[in-house]
């Protein structure tokens, strides 16, 4: 077995020159020190990272609470809708590239949000809902609900491996989407996605014998042992 | 005490927390997440973690004390505890959050209590260490040394 020491890995997505805008996630989490852990992972990858705290709120600022208010008379959002409802912030230029949800928050769920947003102009964007419990039917229900991930919590650096290729797909690169659904079982990723640091862009998908230097940190590494 | 000294100090304490069960290893996924850009990260999220954690225990200490316990209230905290101290790493705390759980579930309060006795030391003790840590940072910092990043591997399980 392979040690993969991922955490040395600081992921940064390739940003092509004529890419001006920097990828945007937006954050949704009622836990002050989740929110302030998965902005610390994403900002190290480069994204642009908005934060609230619960389901209402990134409702609002995606601009779908009208329709949460809109009980009666419209059924644009429930059917099958021929056109969806308008969407002002999108047209102002506001871009979510990925929103990653928290399951389990105080009023609306994730999943909850998920279906608002699948159910939304926003549809296209795609959602990663992250919790602490490992529970399969949940982990299922919210994959056929359009999510396109699932991460157990805590966090890592290494999960940001399961974003690569979105990062990637919102920089318009020809590569495949990777099949993402695997995210039950999150400790254990053989494959590890590495960008090339060179200028073709493309992912090579291989096993990492040995962990490339990491310049980030500034303390002296003391390394009694050797990584095995 | 010279730098030096210090910092084998600082690799002993940090060695002993993990040994003795207090962190575990998302406090060092913390640590790879300080650098030049973040240098207090770590003690950012830990006193964000200190400020949550004890508005959570006055909650719960509340919410036990009513004539009628809303055991679904109680389980909500403690599942948000659970939650923020397996975020930090703070193991134990996170240990002693699940039984505590799962008698929230058979609404047994006087075993709640006791659950929450034993999630405020196992808070405190943790509170202490990580105190004790970061004063043992902040003197190697103001000695002009450098605190030692540390593997999973130089722990010796």
């Amino acid at each position: 077995m392979e040690f993969v020491d991922t955490r040395k890995l600081q992921f940064q997505p390739q940003l092509q020159p004529q890419q001006h805008q920097h990828f945007h996630v937006l954050a949704v989490d009622d836990s002050v020190i989740d929110r302030k852990l998965l902005e610390r992972l994403l900002r190290g990858s480069s994204c642009k990272v908005t934060c609230v705290d619960s389901g209402d709120k990134a409702l609002k600022y995606l601009g779908l609470v009208d329709e949460l208010d809109d009980t009666t008379s419209s059924t644009s959002l429930e059917s099958s809708s021929s056109s969806p409802p308008p969407q002002p912030l999108q047209q102002e230029g506001i871009k979510v590239n990925l929103i990653m949800t928290d399951y389990c928050m105080p009023g609306m769920s994730g999943y909850d949000l998920l279906k608002r947003v699948k159910g939304s102009s926003w549809k296209d964007v795609p959602v990663v809902i992250m919790s602490s419990e490992n529970v399969p039917s949940r982990i299922s229900m919210c994959l056929e609900e359009g999510a396109e991930e699932f991460l157990l919590k805590p966090l890592q650096l290494s999960d940001l491996d399961k974003l690569q290729p979105y990062f990637l797909k919102s920089l318009d690169n020809s590569c495949e989407k990777e099949s993402a659904n695997s995210s039950i079982d999150s400790e254990n990723d053989d494959n590890v996605v590495i960008i090339n640091n060179n200028n073709n862009n493309s992912i090579s998908k291989r096993k990492v014998m040995s962990p490339e230097p990491h310049h980030e940190r500034s303390r002296p590494k003391m390394k009694e042992l050797a990584v095995v | 005490m010279e730098v030096g000294q210090m910092r084998r100090q600082w690799l002993d304490y940090t060695r002993s927390l993990f040994l003795e069960g207090f962190l575990d290893a998302q406090f060092m996924q913390l640590q790879q997440l300080q650098d030049d850009n973040n240098p207090d990260f770590v003690v950012e999220v830990v006193s964000l973690f200190f400020e949550d954690s004890e508005r959570l225990l006055k909650d719960l200490t509340f919410a036990l004390d009513q004539n009628a316990v809303d055991f679904k209230k109680v389980d909500a905290h403690v599942h948000q505890l659970k939650g923020s101290s397996s975020s930090i790493g703070a193991q134990r705390v996170k240990n002693a959050c699940i039984p505590f759980r799962n008698f929230c579930e058979e609404q047994n309060t006087d075993a709640c209590l006791r659950c929450l006795q034993q999630v405020k030391q196992e808070y405190c003790l943790v509170k202490n260490k990580l105190e004790t840590l970061f004063r043992l940072e902040q003197q190697i910092v103001a000695a002009g040394g450098s605190i030692p990043m540390v593997e999973l591997t130089q722990l010796s399980f």
